[in-house]
């Protein structure tokens, strides 16, 4: 059984996450920061009138931050009754992916990912990392991950 | 007009009053003109637009408003020969008399805006009066001869001419013209006495001819009387006790009744007495200003706020060890009142949709005659109900919608006969109810539908593929502009300002299909309340924020050589304000924007001063930009969900902009106690 997955790129590698999650794809254009909102947590963007949190995935994965380009996209995401946004690098493609085709992520992956990546999928000549959406975005509030 | 300052105190039930007969005057006429056009009578509209007039008439002689009263006689003496000819109103006459509506409007709309009321148009009561010559049997010439009245100079002085007549001619049969002077006073009011009740207990009595304010030395120390000129059949000592007995007084207006007059009195009476003026305003309902609600809904957040000071205590108590179970009970039982409690106050800011709709009947009326357009509007809302501040924000979008659908959707009753559809268009307005706290409007036209290539081609894009993608571009800020673009898009201009009443004010969900040829219709989702706010817009480290303008004490210039940091202090500086000191935060430095000198308030301009667990602290920003209503929307998230943030506001560029509670940011994250992390503001919000 195949399914559609949105693609998006953070710092050169590649990631999918079931499309049927996806609510949309917009630009970014940045983020009203929160203050005492964890470290990872970019800020608020209004999304076509809705005012949603949105997590900047470098931060989250441990990545020093670029300057964000026309290419930065905020991958809007409905996680249970929540509706929350990812800022990557890129997204512009999706693709099908056999459920078959996901295998566990290597341990050495694991353990660089922090626990992000929840399988591994070789496309072709292309790695992409399914990643654990509810443990990118976090249900922490004010003790963040670890950090204060 | 020395008398109307006295009238301040009536002015705003006055205006409430008025607003609610106009709107029930305009639905009257509206439904005897449909009649008028299936060639019925309509002798309930007649009588019921015939009360609406007459009421507005009364109430505005007694706060004087002469220009009102006048439009309302000539108005009211028209539909008493309609009444009279069994609810048959002539049809030229209609047009007059929803321009006397009009005009009343428009005055009682001055009043509300602190303005003087503009004299009558000269051409209506002309017109007005031309109506009555035309339909009165018998015809104007026929009136009878005024008697003469005793009256002094400051009362006659400011009855028109139709009242003096009235008044002459009124008093035949056992009827006589007499003036009931009443004082109101603190007394008289503390035993439910006031012209309010006096007015309504001298309405069965007879007619009210006019009730004029006097101002000046009254008898019983009072500087106000209150003369109600009456024609009446009941004796002194009625009228007398209906208006609470001395210091009143009744005196006749005429000592001699005229000569019965050629033309028979007419039953006005008999049009107004048929239903006693209680039964009308009765009906459980009560008129609440809505500034009384939100009062109501403040004193709640204290206690919400009291509450988990009460819980935090009980907390402290259980963790030292103490029985604290039947406490924990009753303070969930607690908790679930006050959400009861909460949600009832709110059920007091409905309002139906269906009346927030009131006026579209009326604004399609004057569409199908500029347009020249064949249209009925079918209005299918049931009773859902939604918050008074949605409905205020929702009708504007509502207005634009079908004045699009009908300038621009519709076609001409031409070119519909020659595309086989019924000349007459139908736009339709309905709500399928509610849930989840939203409520879903559609706004349907069968007219030509949007032609996307039109639109496509007007944007300079590609043709939009989906419905979604072609309400993008005609929600686009100033897409299609007022020239030939209408007649082709087939949606005319502004529809930005209903995407953003719809989707960015009200945070709701705008939706559109169409389909060439057969119509369009749009989906609205609005959420069913709000939460306003009076706030303080403010600039801090390059972004905007705003906060309650309640919650700010003052707003003081930060003046450099009255602040002076503490050694040890944190960075924390203290400012000298009328012989005592305050402490001064930086609020870049609290929202972790911070300048890096270390310094509070290094390069602040302003401050705001917020109590802060009591005491004053003042929060250093760089520049005030201004006192403005906000829609706030709460941050639901658990990610964003912090202290110190109340939820989130767009001030029109579409980007969120905070809204802070300072004392609760404050007090999380500023000096005193750094980490704070529960704030009361945390379970205020929750209910809040």
């Amino acid at each position: 059984m195949s399914v559609l997955h949105v693609v998006f790129k953070v710092d050169g590698a590649e990631y999918v996450l079931p499309a049927a999650d996806v609510l949309q794809m917009e630009s970014f254009a940045g983020a009203t920061p929160v203050p005492g909102a964890a470290p990872h947590v970019a800020g608020l963007v209004q999304v076509r009138g809705r005012v949603i949190p949105v997590v900047d995935a470098r931060l989250r994965f441990g990545l020093p931050p670029v300057e964000r380009t026309l290419d930065s996209r905020v991958v809007v995401a409905q996680l249970g009754s929540r509706v929350v946004g990812l800022v990557v690098d890129s997204a512009r493609e999706v693709l099908k992916l056999d459920l078959q085709q996901l295998k566990p992520p290597p341990p050495l992956v694991v353990e660089g990912a922090r626990g992000f990546v929840k399988a591994v999928a070789q496309v072709g000549p292309r790695l992409v990392m399914l990643i654990d959406f509810p443990r990118v975005i976090g249900e922490e509030t004010l003790d963040g991950d670890g950090e204060r | 007009m020395s008398a109307s300052v006295d009238l301040a105190d009536f002015l705003p039930a006055y205006l409430a009053e008025t607003e609610e007969l106009l709107g029930m005057g305009h639905r009257q006429l509206l439904a005897m003109e449909a009649s008028i056009r299936r060639g019925q009578a309509h002798p309930r509209a007649v009588r019921e637009l015939f009360r609406a007039v007459h009421t507005i008439k009364g109430l505005s002689a007694m706060v004087d408003v002469e220009p009102i009263v006048d439009i309302a006689h000539w108005m009211e003496t028209c539909l008493r020969h309609a009444d009279r000819a069994g609810g048959r109103l002539p049809e030229a006459s209609v047009e007059p008399l929803m321009e006397g509506l009009r005009e009343i409007e428009q005055r009682v709309r001055q009043l509300a805006a602190g303005k003087q009321a503009s004299p009558v148009p000269p051409g209506l009561l002309a017109r007005l009066e031309a109506l009555d010559a035309e339909s009165a049997p018998g015809g104007g010439a026929s009136k009878p001869a005024p008697a003469a009245l005793m009256l002094e100079e400051a009362v006659a002085s400011r009855l028109s001419a139709a009242e003096r007549e009235q008044l002459a001619t009124g008093a035949t049969g056992g009827r006589r013209a007499v003036r009931l002077d009443f004082i109101p006073g603190a007394d008289r009011a503390a035993n439910g006495v006031t012209i309010n009740s006096v007015r309504e207990r001298v309405a069965p009595l007879g007619e009210t001819v006019k009730v004029l304010p006097l101002s000046g030395a009254a008898v019983g120390g009072g500087g106000l009387t209150f003369v109600l000129l009456l024609l009446t059949e009941a004796s002194d000592a009625a009228l007398l006790e209906a208006a609470g007995g001395p210091p009143a007084s009744v005196r006749p207006l005429a000592a001699v009744a005229p000569q019965a007059p050629a033309l028979a009195p007419l039953p006005e009476s008999a049009l107004v007495e048929e239903e006693p003026e209680e039964a009308r305003r009765g009906g459980g309902s009560l008129r609440v200003d809505v500034s009384r609600l939100d009062e109501a809904l403040e004193r709640l957040a204290a206690l919400v706020v009291n509450r988990s000071r009460l819980t935090r205590a009980v907390a402290a108590l259980t963790a030292a060890g103490a029985p604290t179970r039947e406490l924990q009970a009753i303070l969930q039982e607690n908790a679930r009142q006050l959400r009861d409690m909460r949600t009832a106050i709110l059920r007091l800011r409905m309002v139906r949709v269906g009346d927030v709709l009131e006026r579209l009947p009326l604004l399609v009326r004057g569409l199908r005659r500029s347009t020249g357009k064949s249209v009925r509007l079918e209005l299918d809302v049931g009773d859902a109900e939604l918050d008074k501040a949605v409905a205020d924000r929702l009708l504007p979008a509502l207005v634009h919608l079908v004045r699009n659908a009908v300038d621009h959707a519709l076609e001409s009753p031409e070119a519909r006969r020659a595309a086989g559809k019924p000349e007459e268009g139908v736009v339709r307005v309905a709500s399928h109810g509610r849930a989840g706290g939203l409520l879903d409007l559609t706004v349907a036209d069968d007219g030509r539908g949007v032609d996307a290539r039109a639109v496509a081609t007007r944007a300079g894009v590609p043709v939009p593929a989906t419905p979604d993608a072609l309400l993008e571009v005609l929600c686009r800020p100033g897409f299609s502009t007022r020239d030939a673009a209408n007649a082709t898009s087939g949606r005319g201009m502004g529809m930005d300002i209903v995407h953003r009443i719809i989707v960015d004010q009200l945070g709701g969900e705008l939706g559109m299909e169409t389909r060439p040829g057969a119509g369009t219709t749009f989906r609205l989702r609005v959420p069913l309340t709000i939460t306003l706010l009076d706030a303080l817009v403010f600039e801090c480290a390059g972004l905007r924020y705003a906060v309650a303008v309640g919650s700010v004490e003052e707003l003081i210039e930060v003046d450099a050589a009255r602040r002076v940091w503490p050694a040890g202090a944190g960075g924390v500086a203290l400012l000298e304000r009328r012989g005592s000191t305050v402490p001064l935060l930086g609020l870049a430095r609290l929202l972790g924007r911070g300048e890096a000198d270390g310094h509070g308030g290094g390069s602040v301009a302003k401050a705001l001063l917020v109590r802060q667990r009591g005491e004053l602290v003042a929060f250093g920003v760089d520049r005030l930009v201004g006192q403005q209503e906000i829609v706030l929307r709460p941050l639901e998230d658990p990610l964003v969900r912090v202290p110190g943030v109340v939820g989130a506001t767009d001030l029109g560029d579409g980007q969120p902009t905070l809204v802070l509670d300072l004392a609760a940011l404050g007090l999380a994250r500023g000096g005193g106690a750094p980490h704070q992390r529960r704030a009361p503001a945390q379970e205020e919000r929750r209910l809040a």
